[in-house]
């Protein structure tokens, strides 16, 4: 962000004026370059693309209007699609900020090992998706699957997650959550560690117990740091392919399909160019709103001071 | 910060570009950057046959690069020719040595092998390659990708090119190379072609006091089931089907034409709808669900291994793997039939592309031509488990002998000849693999009756037949 300095707009300065305004352009119009030919660019021709049929081969690109959306919202597996989608992105927010913040307050106490400890829960953060994907396919294999060992320990019956229609999304879903959670512990430490201690002081002192200054000081004063994990957690789990395409290829039945494998589907199975930019057209229409209504809506209600 | 002004500003820049020069500098020494014409130009390499600019150095910094037993051979002014593979593993060092001693045994060509994954992966890459016009000149496609390319015509009929190189296709087994022959023109060769043949336990056979053959029909199989189910201990179950991921829709192929029925008629429109079909996957829902002795496995031969399933059906490709990993005797059969014999060919050929330079196509043709010499035809088939393609490799004594060796091998050669190339649905129908593997997946997973889903999936294919029909107008596929 450029701080305009208010001296030029002083005509003694001119030349520093225009100085200046040459350094903002020799900064900016690398990144604005960059952003049009990879992002404003393509999101054009997606738009382009979603309105004919093409097969990526032929030289010629057929024009069919609304047809690609017409047969996107018109087959039935679009609203599994999309409830995959909605399932998949909610779970994940929901267990992202309630067991990121449970880790983060354990890994706050003065305990022994804690700095270890921090390491292990944020290392799965940065490792492959695919890996990691690969790794736990073994996992909940439900024949050898250690998952089948660990359950049969406690005499539960072991589902046969990625073949199972019921359990291939919750199996999927544990994944990109022990994955991903260290990363929004790490996030909400930082926050609980800026939470002023004479706000904890105050409250003992008028005799609130430990649930009440939790509830009472800690959960709002983390509002902030909660709606910045929402909306990262929200935009990256919308896009969430790695471990999907490992674990499952969006099945059993379209079990794990989600809006982004839908298009990869569609893409580069199918080879449905048209379908998979109406997809990635809906999936940029529903980002936006979500965008929006943050920082609309969420944003004025969780900052203080 | 202070404050940057223009001269430091400069500076910066260009010390960033005499880096960059230097870093150029040092490319053009070491004939890394071949795809740079100067730097190809610059360093002295001898002028390829090819014409093209960049192909000697290319294939120099290849050498130097890739394979260590091509940087020995001397490659200037040789005709280079890329090729694009689809194996890893145990089949990867096969084609590579199969490269190798094409590459040693003439002087005027060298080829490049480029393994690009899946035969999925790599008609992803090369739709990519096509658009960006950077192709390789020979490529593997599997017999359901090279419909899309032959259908957009972008590979290249070859009869032409045969007779130049004064090589006799006639010599591949015919339902091979019959289904890679359009418009009476030969446009895609055999090359690793397969089929599913039927594979059993043979030690749980014998424990269940079975005969060691493998079923006449699906309906012996299942009256075969308890006892072997008891033989096998709780957890075995009889036949082990797979994903839609995993080509379902190939393997039950078979089983649609053994009840009769059929997944499509050459016009593309949908069968999968009609009694015959919908009977076969009733028998199929059956047996999983009534019967429990059926299951989806997601990769059958991770689980017949294991002791898990007692038979399943799986491509003969895959024979190799599954003879040295089982600790159990491993028995091979026709499929079961049903009300007749049915099973689908599948696997992968190649293909040159059209917009290949004309030396490289030909050069391209002395490749396959060498491929297809008996011994090297029955090195690629001993060492991958698939098909022989031609007739004199086939009939060669070292093959005979070899299946006198392994009579499991000859079963999955004396099942070819009853083989036929599979329906327009699954290797014509955008996505049709996938649609209807997807449906199959719904009767063995979620246990919905066969008629209603095959009835969906015929719509759905009906429906996206429909994007492909005026192509098959213009591009007769017979």
């Amino acid at each position: 962000m450029v701080i305009v300095n208010p001296r030029v707009h002083a005509p003694a300065k001119r030349r520093g004026f225009r100085r200046e305004h040459l350094l903002f352009l020799a900064f900016v119009t690398p990144n604005f370059f960059l952003l049009g030919v990879f992002s404003y660019w393509p999101l054009l021709y997606q738009a382009y693309l979603s309105l004919t049929r093409w097969d990526m081969i032929s030289p010629r690109k057929l024009f069919v209007g609304l047809d690609n959306y017409r047969y996107m919202f018109g087959g039935s597996e679009f609203y599994e699609v999309m409830f995959n989608t909605f399932y998949f992105t909610g779970a994940v927010l929901v267990g992202s900020i309630v067991l990121g913040l449970a880790l983060a307050l354990l890994l706050n106490q003065r305990l022994r090992g804690r700095t270890v400890a921090r390491a292990i829960i944020f290392a799965p953060y940065v490792l492959s998706g695919a890996a990691i994907g690969l790794v736990w396919a073994y996992i909940f294999d439900p024949v050898y699957g250690l998952m089948r060992v660990f359950l049969n320990f406690f005499y539960i019956v072991s589902p046969n997650w990625l073949v199972d229609t019921t359990w291939a999304m919750p199996a999927v879903i544990i994944v990109y959550l022990w994955k991903n959670v260290g990363y929004s512990a790490v996030i909400y430490l930082a926050g609980l560690q800026n939470i002023p201690q004479e706000l904890y002081e105050a409250a003992k002192v008028d005799g609130a117990n430990s649930w009440q200054s939790f509830w009472h000081i800690t959960v709002p004063q983390l509002s902030p740091v909660t709606f910045f994990i929402s909306v990262t957690t929200i935009l990256f789990s919308i896009q969430a392919f790695d471990i999907i395409a490992v674990m499952t290829g969006g099945g059993p039945v379209n079990a794990t399909t989600t809006l982004v494998w839908y298009l990869y589907e569609q893409g580069f199975i199918a080879f449905r160019a048209g379908i998979a930019a109406a997809a990635g057209m809906l999936l940029f229409v529903l980002m936006l709103l979500i965008t929006m209504f943050q920082v609309f809506f969420v944003q004025r209600r969780v900052h203080y001071s | 910060m202070s404050k940057l002004n223009r001269r430091k500003f400069l500076k910066a820049g260009s010390g960033a570009l005499s880096a960059l020069a230097l870093a150029a500098c040092g490319g053009v020494g070491t004939t890394d950057t071949a795809t740079a014409p100067s730097g190809a130009a610059s360093t002295g390499a001898a002028p390829s046959l090819a014409g093209a600019p960049s192909a000697a150095g290319a294939a120099s910094a290849a050498a130097q690069s890739q394979a260590p037993s091509a940087a020995a051979l001397n490659t200037a002014g040789r005709t280079r020719v890329l090729f694009w593979s689809a194996w890893g593993g145990k089949n990867a060092e096969g084609v590579q040595k199969l490269v190798d001693d094409f590459n040693a045994s003439q002087s005027d060509i060298v080829v490049e092998n480029q393994f690009q994954g899946s035969y999925e992966e790599t008609a992803q890459k090369l739709t990519a390659a096509l658009a960006a016009r950077q192709t390789p000149d020979i490529a593997t496609m599997s017999e359901v990708t090279w419909n899309r390319f032959y259908l957009n015509q972008t590979i290249q009929p070859l009869d032409e090119y045969f007779t130049k190189a004064n090589f006799d296709p006639t010599d591949y087994v015919e339902p091979l190379i019959k289904e890679g022959t359009r418009q009476g023109k030969i446009w895609w060769v055999p090359f690793a072609r397969s089929t599913p043949i039927f594979y059993y336990n043979r030690d749980v056979f014998q424990k269940a006091g079975l005969p060691d053959r493998g079923p006449e029909t699906w309906d012996e199989l299942r009256e075969w089931g308890p006892k072997l189910m008891e033989a096998g201990g709780a957890d075995m179950k009889v036949f082990a089907y797979t994903t839609a991921k995993n080509y379902n829709a190939w393997h039950f192929h078979g089983n649609v034409w053994q009840w009769g029925g059929a997944y499509s008629d050459p016009e593309l429109n949908a069968l999968l709808d009609e009694a015959n079909a919908v009977e076969a996957g009733e028998w199929l829902r059956r047996f999983v669900h009534d019967d429990k002795m059926g299951y989806m496995a997601e990769d059958q031969s991770t689980d017949f291994i294991n002791g898990v399933c007692a038979t399943t059906s799986q491509s003969t490709g895959g024979l190799g793997g599954i003879a040295t990993s089982a600790k159990f005797q491993v028995g091979t059969a026709f499929l079961p039939q049903q009300k007749q014999f049915g099973c689908p060919t599948g696997g992968a050929g190649l293909a040159i592309m059209a917009n290949a330079q004309e030396e490289q196509k030909q050069a391209a043709v002395e490749f396959l031509k060498f491929l297809a010499m008996p011994e090297n035809v029955v090195f690629w088939s001993k060492h991958s488990g698939y098909m022989p393609a031609t007739n004199s490799a086939r009939e060669s004594q070292d093959m005979q002998a070899y299946f006198k060796e392994n009579p499991n091998y000859q079963v999955a050669v004396e099942q070819l000849p009853k083989t036929q190339k599979q329906d327009t649905a699954r290797l014509i129908i955008p996505n049709g693999d996938q649609t209807i593997g997807t449906g199959l997946e719904r009767i063995l997973v979620n246990n919905e009756a066969a008629d209603k889903v095959f009835a969906d999936v015929a719509a759905q294919l009906e429906r996206d037949a429909q994007e492909v029909k005026q192509q098959v107008k213009d591009v007769p596929l017979t």
